[in-house]
């Protein structure tokens, strides 16, 4: 351990920690002024910024590359320090265009934070001085570069030559005329893209996704998990009026450290897209027909009962507490066999080696867990062929597979799902449920760690929280799981799986919880 | 004392065939390297040098003995560079050096690699260099095929190869860590210290980085030792130093002189004054990176680092830049001003930012539109940069730039034009 003095605090780090990070923990978490720093990225030291004094070296010193030492006498706000930081950031904004007014970061933008801390001052430099450079140039299929709002802070540099390995992005020239750009002929086109964005602290990289959708300081953020993928990498939910605009990732350095990928973030786009169920449809004279939620319940009461279900189908990019509910309805409505937690072919694609999983499901961890077996298509519509009555299929598209299409042909099949799928076009009930984004549930990553997703938005129409379907289903047949809310609910998730502790589940840490018991359990579906 | 006296470094200069390894050789040349190898380890070589008082001749002046004790004496693998990136304004020395005894340079490097137990060395030429390069590759091919290079030198079980490497025209090579990125292939800029090259440097392993003055040196230092080496100069600027002198004196060219002479018994003897009709006004001694004296300042003071130092500039890399009356300080500083703005590499805000503006206002009084505020903005824009940079490139913009106007102020102010539009009153005038 080290002991030293920051602004007149004693304070005490491990050996080996960097200056900034003590100077932040002694000012009460709040950060030295800085734009290249980033702690999951090597240390370039070029902003200039984070300027401290340190009592009994001549000049001042970066805090980012410098490792205490016991003893340390530091001033993160004297007079020469300030002084200093004050004209390194109107360095920083000489050449800036303080183009704000139609710059998607203003509200979240690190010159405008840092100006409101050490700048408010009139400008020096006439505006037809400024050094001129490219604007809104696309550099890939995600991001678009400004270069004269860039800083050089060589964050988005690091992140693809440390993070991903690509190295698509250079400083070109020198001096005043350096500049961030792509090599001719080549785009910045890496699944990880977007955390450039995310990690420049000025408007130079900006998402072309996002770009000119909304003000920042309008959004509000919910905590999520990403659904796109097994690795559940913890996200932040951005929206505003019911509408999702963008996800940015959350911290968990047990999961994604501070990155996602960005078919990940893409994904809030299926919560809006057309297709959404937002009505219960049943089959009438051949087509699907929108009817009341009422009328609808009676329709799903009335299919739903014992005897009448024939086989009954999940998927694993539902909830933990669906999955929990669904199995439990399963085993009442059709006993041992005639069911599946899903089609073990679907879900799959390629992976990398970073965050994206080739196993594209939110949840297969938890079928393994729940020991509902997941069945290849073929065997399937071999089960299924042998079965009558209603086929209840909870998510997915299992009719996608021809083979299982045709042998469900026989069947009358209520389908829960999300999306108008092939699935929902073969079906005779059609019921909507809600998006991950839309409801408040836990999903089991490929670690097997149980994590939170918070509601961001209402689901669309008549769609609802899926698990008060399901306790209504177990009701009506006279099997009710006695749950009223989300706690009861999570005690009864957390029974299921035999957690330690029955509020476990209700008391979740921010990084989520990996039980140990569960650590040795098989990665997929059977 | 005569001009003829104490020729350490320029001894062969102006020789005919001295690039050659037979007139080396004639000349006691490779010497030194056979008694090294046959006597001294190389912790005795360190010692040697340290006790010469050598100083590193790029500009630091860095104690060079010193420098090489720095290397981790448990290093598997270190490295040797010979800084020939000769680029500072004003300079000219190494490619004296170069150009009439690369070989005295090739064993002061073998020998240096030696005592810090390098076993590959590189000569960083600037690109700019052409025909020298070709002249240094030359050499070090005749010391390979002569057994001075390559496996069991002289057959005392030492390896060293050397490879000449030519820069790409960059003035910021020539800073140590900026070198070392440019050879590695990564952009030629600077890295943040620590860690210092000594520790990581290329290729992540120690390495020690020399300017050619500073090798040249040693040879001779291990014939006739260090006693003898700091019998010239003074206590702490011992040896002799090359001054590159340009400017209407009578005599331009590299001159060897003892550290420490009067620099009014330099410009008598070996300048010879000004041309006819010119009248010294200033100096900037070491480089252009330094900052400027008055011809009366100058005439005060002597030519070694410490007295320099005190009459407030610096020795450098011995650039001298004889300075006449005739010349207009504001079109002079506007040449440096756009060297450091065309050669900053860049990555520190401060100097990429600062350089630019200094230039872009030093432009602007040259155009007539300057105002009086004008003068103080270059003042405080120099404060915004100096000592806040991963390397001196700042600083050496800020130390000419601050030095001219405060030598030199009249005339920049007879510049700013009284019919001037005044911009609005500026920020650092209200003293905010």
């Amino acid at each position: 351990m080290a002991k030293l003095t920051i602004d007149g605090k004693e304070i005490e780090v491990p050996d080996g920690t960097r200056l900034f990070d003590a100077c932040r923990e002694a000012r009460g978490g709040r950060d030295l002024p800085h734009f290249c720093y980033h702690p999951d990225l090597s240390i370039a030291g070029v902003c200039r910024l984070c300027q401290v004094e340190i009592e009994g070296m001549p000049k001042l010193t970066i805090a980012c590359n410098t490792i205490v030492r016991d003893g340390m006498v530091v001033h993160t706000t004297s007079k020469r320090v300030n002084q200093a930081v004050t004209q390194v950031l109107e360095m920083h904004l000489i050449n800036h265009p303080v183009d704000c007014p139609i710059c998607d970061q203003a509200g979240e933008c690190g010159l405008q934070d840092q100006y409101m801390d050490y700048g408010l001052y009139e400008s020096e430099v006439e505006k037809t001085d400024k050094v001129l450079k490219k604007k809104a140039k696309v550099i890939g299929p995600h991001v678009i570069l400004d270069q004269e709002r860039c800083v050089l802070c060589a964050r988005c540099t690091r992140f693809c030559e440390e993070v991903t390995g690509t190295g698509e992005l250079g400083i070109y020239n020198r001096g005043d005329r350096a500049e961030i750009d792509v090599a001719p002929g080549v785009e910045l086109d890496n699944n990880y893209s977007l955390n450039t964005v995310d990690i420049c602290p000025v408007g130079a990289l900006t998402s072309r996704d996002f770009r000119f959708q909304k003000r920042v300081w309008l959004l509000k953020s919910t905590s999520s998990v990403c659904n796109g993928c097994a690795t559940g990498c913890n996200v932040r939910v951005d929206h505003e009026g019911g509408r999702i605009y963008r996800l940015k990732p959350r911290r968990n350095d047990e999961v994604n450290g501070p990155w996602m990928c960005d078919k990940g973030r893409m994904t809030y786009k299926d919560v809006h897209r057309e297709d959404r169920l937002d009505r219960v449809l049943v089959r009438r004279e051949g087509e699907l027909q929108p009817i009341s939620w009422a009328e609808g319940r009676q329709e799903l009461l009335g299919a739903v009962k014992p005897g009448g279900v024939g086989y009954v189908l999940a998927d694993p990019g539902r909830s933990l507490e669906e999955l929990v509910l669904i199995q439990r309805l399963a085993t009442e409505l059709v006993g041992e066999e005639p069911m599946a937690g899903g089609v073990s072919d679907d879900g799959h694609d390629e992976g990398d080696d970073l965050l994206l999983s080739a196993d594209r499901r939110p949840n297969r961890k938890a079928l393994a867990w729940l020991d509902f077996a997941e069945k290849p298509a073929e065997a399937l519509a071999g089960e299924l062929s042998g079965a009558s009555g209603v086929l209840l299929v909870f998510g997915g598209d299992p009719l996608a597979h021809q083979a299982l299409a045709d042998a469900a042909s026989r069947m009358r099949v209520v389908y829960l799902g999300t999306h108008r799928t092939a699935t929902a076009e073969a079906a005779d009930v059609v019921v909507p449920l809600s998006m991950w984004a839309e409801k408040d549930a836990l999903w089991v990553n490929k670690q097997g760690r149980i994590q939170r997703g918070q509601r961001a938005v209402l689901p669309p129409g008549d769609a609802r929280e899926d698990w008060r379907v399901l306790v209504d289903l177990l009701q009506s047949i006279g099997h009710d799981p006695e749950v009223a809310g989300l706690p009861a609910l999570r005690r009864l998730v957390a029974a299921r799986l035999e957690l330690e502790d029955e509020n476990l589940l209700n008391r979740l840490p921010e990084g989520g919880y990996a039980p140990p018991r569960l650590a040795d359990a098989p990665t997929g579906g059977r | 004392m005569s001009r003829e006296e104490c020729k350490i470094l320029s001894a062969r200069f102006g020789r005919p065939d001295g690039h050659r390894l037979k007139v080396y050789e004639a000349e006691g040349g490779y010497q030194a390297l056979r008694q090294v190898l046959g006597e001294r380890q190389p912790d005795e070589v360190i010692e040697a040098v340290k006790e010469s008082g050598l100083r590193g001749r790029g500009g630091a002046g860095f104690p060079t003995g010193v420098k090489w004790g720095f290397v981790p004496k448990d290093a598997d693998q270190v490295y040797f560079f010979v800084n020939a990136d000769e680029s500072e304004p004003g300079t000219f020395k190494d490619r004296y050096l170069m150009d009439y005894d690369p070989h005295q340079m090739i064993e002061g490097t073998i020998i240096s690699s030696y005592a810090v137990r390098a076993n590959l060395a590189f000569i960083y030429i600037r690109g700019e260099f052409g025909w020298l390069i070709d002249r240094v590759q030359k050499a070090v091919d005749e010391a390979y095929a002569a057994g001075y290079l390559g496996k069991d030198i002289l057959g005392r079980g030492y390896d060293l190869d050397m490879i000449v490497h030519k820069g790409a025209g960059a003035y910021i090579c020539g800073e140590e860590t900026g070198l070392i990125n440019s050879v590695t292939g990564t952009k030629g800029q600077p890295s943040i210290k620590p860690p210092f090259p000594a520790v990581s440097g290329f290729l992540g392993k120690p390495t020690i980085v020399n300017n050619v003055e500073t090798v040249a040196a040693v040879p001779w230092i291990m014939i006739h030792g260090a006693e003898a080496y700091r019998a010239h100069g003074t206590e702490k600027s011992a040896g002799t130093k090359l001054w590159s002198v340009s400017g209407p004196v009578k005599n331009q060219g590299v001159f060897e002189v003892p550290l420490g002479i009067p620099f009014a018994d330099f410009y008598r003897d070996h300048l010879g004054g000004m041309r006819d009709g010119e009248e010294f006004k200033a100096c900037i001694v070491g480089g252009s990176s330094v900052p400027v004296l008055t011809a009366d300042e100058m005439m005060g003071c002597n030519l070694d680092y410490e007295s320099l130092q005190e009459a407030g500039t610096m020795l450098g890399s011995g650039g001298m830049i004889m300075i006449p009356k005739s010349a207009d300080m504001v079109e002079l500083i506007k040449v440096l001003m756009h060297f450091y703005w065309d050669e900053s590499c860049g990555q520190c805000t401060p100097c990429r930012e600062g350089t630019g503006w200094l230039h872009r206002l030093i432009g602007k009084l040259l155009k007539g539109e300057g105002v009086p505020d004008d003068l103080d903005l270059l003042d405080k824009v120099c404060e915004g940069m100096g000592g806040l940079t991963i390397c001196p490139l700042a600083d050496a913009a800020v130390m000419p730039m601050q030095s001219f106007l405060q030598r030199f102020r009249a005339e920049f102010e007879a510049r700013i034009h009284e019919t001037a539009t005044p911009g609005s009153p500026s920020r650092w005038a209200r003293g905010e």
